[in-house]
């Protein structure tokens, strides 16, 4: 049984080591039966942005698939070597 | 047609409303099965102190030690609609929710003017 | 008839609007530096008024009240940190305020204050329990009303006008800036209670407020509030005109009775002591019931004002419990004025931590219209 709350604050990297930050959240589809992960959202929200005082520049990209991931190693969730953040 | 939510955002620390818009909780976890190469689902809710032990490290359980412990698995079949409040299919009784108001309710009653 | 029932709502906000916190520092800030902190009441009010206003919308829109927000937005470590530090500075306001209480009973009747303070909390709790939450916010709102008696009580002081139109303007001149800096942090705390926010936003959900609603939301925030600031002025003026220059530090409600006594006499210094103990107690009820709506919305129970106490029973234990706590603070013999002004301050620390989330909330998903500039400058003069 996994929590969700055990893949927050997850260092997300490459299997060459490659960083991309902080898991903070996990994005989901929803549509009949169960919500299932689509992607790790990475990095933080700017708390500018948050306030809603400034607006973010084009679409961030903050998502890994979940496609890409290939093992919870410890604290860390590993992506495939060549992924993109999108 | 399928929707796609940041779990952490619109889900996670939600209030509960039973089928009859009863407040009865939090969605204080996910319970999620899968793993990498394959699908991975939310499975079921979990509500209640006993929840917290596995966030915030140190405070969590302190909080959770604090409140009773108690938590309560509401399977994600039970979940009915997910707009500013999560809301649930059943009456919270049947799903073991808001079991705490029930139990003091038995003795408030007895007392005068509780019912107005 | 529309109309008539907004005018009965926003008499009841300007009698509720003035507390303990208020009454202290509006008061002493007077005593010590004239008018020249009016303008500090200014900003206080133009913020509780936006703040009221974003709060009020936020419940008329997504159906959440503060605390929901709080939980939702800031993650569970912040949200518990706010929880704990605005649970403590309600209940020190809360035993403030049953000591206020206390003392106008003890002004009116004379009999011993620990008796009182028994008197006091049982009422309280015998209201609560048994009226109907309307009529509560009626009968100590208009009670509330007889604090007008400052705004007549600083006319008839014979203040000097134009000093009084200086103090609006910014600008310090002083031999003692940290107690300026004080008074100011004090009067701003003091103006934008947070409890008052979350019992603003909790009777909006409860009402089930919907967009329609956000005329009257509006409405009611500025005129109510603005209204109520104006008593706040009159207390700073009536403080700076009797008490300014005398060494005289309105270190009780008595001396502040005072104020009113000294212009008008014996009829103002009934309604005085009237006016100061419903909205006092009054503002005990919003304090009281701020707590247990936070802890109740904080864990997903049932909550709610206008139902009966057996609808939400962990809910009424709640405010049960916490009045318990404060009458067995106020008993310890504790200065009901000296923990107002330790209940202020912190408060005004406070002040981030409450209303931050309230901001994150109302920017999130595009509600009715976005005004992020005017929160900005809110924002700028909250930190």
């Amino acid at each position: 049984m996994r929590t969700f709350s055990s893949f927050l604050g997850r260092a997300v990297v490459t299997e060459s080591g490659r960083h991309f930050g902080k898991c903070r959240d996990l994005r989901a589809s929803l549509g009949r039966g169960r919500p299932s992960v689509e992607a790790v959202v990475v990095g933080r929200r700017g708390w500018l942005e948050h306030l809603g005082i400034s607006r973010p520049s084009g679409p961030r990209k903050d998502s890994i698939p979940w496609e890409a991931v290939v093992r919870l190693d410890g604290d860390r969730i590993v992506v495939r070597d060549g992924t993109e953040p999108e | 047609m399928s929707e796609t939510i940041d779990l952490g955002l619109l889900l996670v620390d939600h209030q509960l409303l039973d089928s009859e818009d009863r407040r009865c909780g939090n969605v204080d976890e996910l319970v999620l099965e899968g793993g990498p190469g394959e699908r991975l689902e939310v499975v079921a809710i979990l509500s209640g102190p006993g929840a917290w032990r596995g966030r915030a490290g140190r405070t969590g359980r302190i909080a959770a030690w604090l409140s009773g412990g108690e938590r309560v698995r509401v399977p994600w079949e039970e979940v009915d609609t997910i707009a500013a409040h999560v809301k649930l299919r059943k009456r919270a009784e049947t799903l073991g929710l808001g079991r705490g108001d029930d139990r003091l309710r038995r003795y408030m009653e007895k007392i005068p003017g509780a019912n107005r | 008839m529309k109309v008539f029932q907004i005018a009965l709502g926003i008499l009841a906000a300007i009698g509720g609007f003035v507390d303990i916190g208020d009454l202290v520092f509006n008061v002493s800030a007077g005593a010590t530096f004239g008018y020249q902190l009016l303008w500090v009441v200014v900003i206080g009010v133009i913020g509780i008024i936006v703040y009221s206003e974003m709060c009020g919308r936020v419940a008329a829109v997504s159906g959440k009240a503060v605390f929901d927000a709080v939980r939702e937005r800031l993650g569970f470590r912040t949200s518990i940190a706010a929880l704990v530090s605005a649970q403590v500075v309600n209940l020190m306001t809360l035993t403030a305020e049953i000591g206020g209480v206390a003392i106008c009973l003890q002004l009116l009747s004379g009999l011993p204050y620990r008796s009182l303070i028994l008197i006091a909390g049982v009422s309280l709790a015998i209201v609560v329990w048994v009226t109907s939450f309307n009529w509560i916010e009626r009968i100590f709102g208009y009670g509330g009303l007889c604090l007008l008696v400052f705004a007549v009580a600083a006319v008839k002081l014979h203040p000097v006008w134009s000093a009084i139109g200086h103090g609006f303007v910014p600008h310090m001149q002083t031999q003692n800036p940290l107690l300026y800096a004080y008074f100011a942090v004090g009067l701003l705390g003091a103006a934008m209670t947070p409890y008052e926010v979350y019992f603003y936003s909790s009777g909006g959900v409860e009402e089930r407020w919907g967009p329609k609603d956000l005329g009257l939301n509006k409405a009611n925030a500025m005129i109510g509030y603005g209204l109520g600031g104006f008593l706040s002025f009159a207390l700073m003026i009536v403080g700076g005109s009797l008490f300014l220059g005398k060494g005289i530090e309105p270190q009780f409600l008595g001396s502040i009775t005072l104020g009113a006594e000294v212009p008008l006499g014996q009829i103002g210094l009934l309604l005085a002591i009237v006016g100061i103990l419903f909205a006092v107690g009054g503002a005990a009820i919003d304090t009281l019931f701020a707590g247990a709506y936070n802890l109740a919305q904080f864990l997903g129970w049932e909550w709610g004002r206008y139902r009966h106490p057996s609808g939400a029973p962990r809910f009424t234990l709640t405010w049960l419990v916490l009045l318990l706590l404060a009458l067995g603070a106020v008993m310890t013999g504790v200065d009901p004025v000296q923990l107002t002004e330790y209940a202020v301050i912190f408060s005004a620390v406070a002040l981030p931590l409450t209303y931050i989330p309230i901001l994150l909330v109302a920017n999130d998903r595009a509600y009715m219209r976005q005004y992020v500039n005017g929160r900005l400058a809110n924002v700028l003069g909250l930190v």
